[in-house]
């Protein structure tokens, strides 16, 4: 029986991964605060910070239907994409003041030219993200963060200093710090978070004030100090995946046995793995540092495989992982190759992986997942 | 000696599609002006063929490269290149095509991967392409083709083969068009270092200026192909493509070869002959074309409907001239034409206002009845702008149709459910 700490601040990150507007977004709007949202773990969410704006990661939550989206983008389109193109439509995200894009995938940066077109935003930015990751396609990041810093003060009326973005750093740094330490404690034979919660409070990182978000996770880890609620699984789990952010999908897999108790995901540890420099000159450079070099690769970066590779395998490591779930989402080339790839290494390591296929919504794959996840878990054997 | 011969595994889809293309060029016949149209192409993609089986066999170096990768860089250099991907394009005529397309889907997590690129996936797993000497990555447009490169990279047998891709900016202006062209300059390091041959700057501008008059040629066929009845089918846009940017680009014999449809066209449009006798409705094709589509759907178009393709994605031709003063001139003028010109990338690589300004363009300057947008399943990009091309249809009043399709397996929507929906929508539009 896996269990919850008793916790105030894991209560409101389970809303937060509930709800779009949660509580705390929702005080700082009422505030008169602004929040802007982004697609993807590549954008910088520091040059939002540091813009006096709340970045908030765009997610499909509660959503059921993508009736409206499906005039614009058809059926072999990613379905958090449809899923999310949808409430941006209905008007779900409408309190965002601006949105960035980068070209991190061939659907989400379409839903960037029908979102400028249909919904109305504010401001709408676009960046080009290398595909490379050489000091040459830093120095371009780096342009591209300036194009946006200045893209973003001439629409708010004001100045981004470096100060700010110092700020703005050591800020999403500390949320990183943090975050990684809760990762730390699911080292532990008897972690005192499940995979699912872990999740949320992953999710709440990218939905709520940042600075009310680092306090609220420091309180958490405080009250997770010498808790064991985990005791009766069966096998630890690493999930690998691009957007997975449900929590009760690793709920599904956790009750089967399996503690999922590591990951490599984009709502996961390749958001914080690494820091963002905060020694370096110029804040600008430290960040495009850092997004095209330092921070875990996701596979749309060319060339990076084996690099990607190690860093699951060291999790499996570090973690004492029994088995990876890679999960993709149907319709997605990106994660089909890394997936393909990623199977033979772990079976040349003899490392038992299942590879599932999955959509946004649950309700669509997950009879299926339960009895391949029963199926596989069996299959790995010797329960500990 | 390599080691190498005629029977090696790797080399059996190249000498089947050789053969299969070879066996096409005994067939062809000429037109009533004379010309055959067809030879100069396919017995071009023969000969092709055949110089990477020797290279191959002989150790002589020779690359895996692309259309959109300045390909007038490598006929300067003397560098012959093989894409990968053509294996798809001509599946067709390739009996064993079925069982391949299904195993290429075991092989990787579904089926919804792009087609060509799951294939190329697989047959280099399988080791069915020849190994060359470096590998010209593709990594734009589109996810699929960065991700088989990478599937390719870590290939047992290809890991060892040394690597550039040039890294693609999203947009078009002179900050990318510069960054292109340093990418292009590295990339001509790469090449020499790994080939050992040289690139020569006066050879280069000789090639460039045959590959700009190509260009102009191409145009002047495509403002013939505006006459009613046009003169030229959607077949014809994919050899002159073909012409332009594979086989012979930079080449004088491409040139020759344009010259002679100019005059078939010309002479077409003269008579007041179409390439459908009775040309009721004008189709502008926006995707790939593949042999299948230009051997079974575009005739039955052409018989049932009346209808010709008057205008397709890779036959249309924004390209510029490309000046050749300077060294810097022609790698920019290469830059904007792989960025910005080259059929697909220009519509795929960046934001999607370029899908919907083509269409605009050509359904007024080709006077298109209708725009067909197929759909095609490898084409995710495209596909999430369809509602806006959509839209921008309606904005012209012209027809839009979107199929949702594979362009390469007949089975995905068969031919059959190809004719259904295109007669239903022909009807419900009042047309032919
Ligand atoms: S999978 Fe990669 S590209 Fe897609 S959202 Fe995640 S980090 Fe971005
Ligand atoms: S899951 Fe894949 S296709 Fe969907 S948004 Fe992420 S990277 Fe793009």
């Amino acid at each position: 029986m896996k269990t919850r700490v008793k916790s105030k601040a894991l209560e409101a990150f389970v809303e937060a991964a509930e709800t779009i507007v949660n509580p705390q977004l929702k005080k700082w709007i009422e505030q008169g605060g602004k929040v802007m949202g982004y697609f993807c773990c590549y954008a910088p969410e520091e040059v939002i910070t540091a813009a006096g704006m709340v970045p908030f990661r765009v997610r499909a939550t509660g959503s059921t239907s993508t009736e409206l989206a499906d005039a614009y983008l058809t059926n072999i389109n990613c379905s958090f994409c449809r899923h999310a193109f949808n409430m941006g439509l209905r008007g779900d995200y409408d309190f965002l003041e601006a949105v960035v894009w980068l070209n991190n995938c061939d659907h989400i940066r379409r839903i960037y030219d029908n979102w400028r077109r249909k919904v109305g935003t504010p401001l709408a930015h676009m960046m080009s993200l290398p595909k490379l990751t050489t000091d040459k396609q830093v120095g371009w990041w780096r342009e591209e963060l300036a194009i946006l810093k200045e893209a973003l003060e001439k629409h708010l009326g004001i100045t981004i200093t470096n100060e700010k973005l110092r700020r703005a750093i050591k800020t999403h740094n500390e949320t990183r710090r943090l975050l990684r330490q809760l990762y730390e404690l699911r080292r532990k034979d008897n972690p005192p978070i499940t995979g699912a919660d872990t999740l949320a409070v992953v999710i709440a990182s990218t939905a709520m004030p940042r600075e009310q978000f680092n306090k609220m996770l420091a309180e958490l880890l405080d009250e997770l100090k010498g808790a064991e609620v985990t005791k009766d699984y069966k096998y630890r789990l690493m999930l690998v995946s691009s957007i997975l952010d449900d929590p009760k999908y690793v709920k599904v897999i956790e009750d089967l046995g399996g503690l999922v108790v590591t990951d490599s995901m984009c709502f996961g540890s390749r958001m914080f793995w690494a820091d963002v420099d905060e020694k370096a000159k110029d804040p600008l450079d430290a960040l495009a540092r850092y997004y095209i070099q330092v921070k875990p690769a996701c596979p749309r970066m060319f060339g990076g495989f084996l690099q990607r590779s190690k860093f699951v395998m060291d999790m499996v490591k570090e973690f004492k992982v029994d088995g990876i779930i890679g999960l993709r989402m149907v319709f997605c080339d990106l994660w089909a190759g890394e997936l393909f790839m990623q199977e033979k290494d772990l079976q040349t390591a003899s490392i038992p992986v299942l590879h599932m296929d999955r959509e946004y919504l649950m309700a669509g794959t997950i009879g299926q997942a339960r009895t391949r996840v029963q199926a596989f878990m069996e299959s790995i054997g010797g329960e500990r | 000696m390599t080691g190498r011969s005629m029977n090696d595994k790797c080399l059996q889809k190249l000498v089947q599609e050789r053969d299969m293309l070879g066996m096409m060029v005994e067939t062809f016949t000429k037109t009533s002006t004379g010309i055959d149209l067809h030879y100069v192409p396919t017995k071009a993609f023969v000969d092709h063929h055949n110089e990477i089986i020797r290279r191959y066999i002989s150790g002589e170096p020779f690359i895996t490269s692309y259309f959109c990768c300045a390909p007038e860089i490598y006929t300067a250099m003397d560098l012959p290149w093989n894409t990968f991907l053509t294996p798809a394009f001509t599946g067709a005529i390739t009996p064993t095509f079925h069982d391949e397309i299904d195993a290429s889907g075991k092989m990787f997590t579904g089926m919804d991967l792009c087609t060509i690129i799951r294939l190329a996936g697989y047959y280099v797993e399988e080791d069915l392409v020849p190994p060359p000497t470096a590998v010209i990555a593709m990594i734009h447009p589109c996810d699929g083709i960065n991700v088989v490169h990478q599937v390719m990279a870590k290939n047992e047998k290809w890991n060892k083969i040394p690597v550039f891709g040039a890294d693609p900016p999203y947009w078009e202006d002179e900050r990318s068009y510069e960054y292109y062209a340093d990418e292009l300059k590295k990339m001509v390091e790469f090449l020499q270092k790994h080939t050992g041959l040289p690139l020569d700057t006066s050879r280069l501008r000789e090639v460039i200026k045959e590959s700009n008059k190509q260009i102009t040629l191409w145009q002047e066929w495509n403002d013939l192909r505006r006459a009613v009845p046009c003169p030229h089918g959607g077949g014809m846009g994919l050899e002159m493509f073909g012409e332009a940017t594979t086989v012979h680009t930079g080449m004088p014999v491409g040139t020759a070869w344009m010259k002679d449809v100019i005059a078939d066209a010309e002479s077409l449009v003269r008579q007041g002959k179409g390439a459908v006798p009775k040309e009721r409705i004008r189709l502008f094709w926006f995707d790939i074309l593949s042999l299948g589509l230009t051997l079974e759907l575009f005739p039955w178009l052409e018989q049932e409907w009346g209808a010709v393709v008057a205008m397709e994605m890779f036959g249309y031709s924004p390209y510029t001239q490309i000046d050749t003063s300077t060294e810097d001139s022609m790698f920019r003028g290469l830059a904007v034409r792989a960025l910005h010109e080259v059929p697909m990338i220009r519509q795929a690589r960046g934001v999607a206002d370029l899908f919907l300004t083509d269409i605009e363009r050509i359904v007024k300057d080709w006077k298109i009845d209708c725009v067909v947008y197929p759909g095609y399943m490898g084409h995710k990009d495209g596909s999430g702008s369809a509602g806006l091309m959509r839209e921008k249809c309606r904005e012209l009043g012209v027809p839009f149709l979107y199929i949702g399709m594979d362009l390469f397996d007949d089975r995905y929507t068969t031919l059959d459910e190809l004719k259904d929906k295109f007669s239903k929508f022909f009807t419900s539009m009042g047309m032919g």
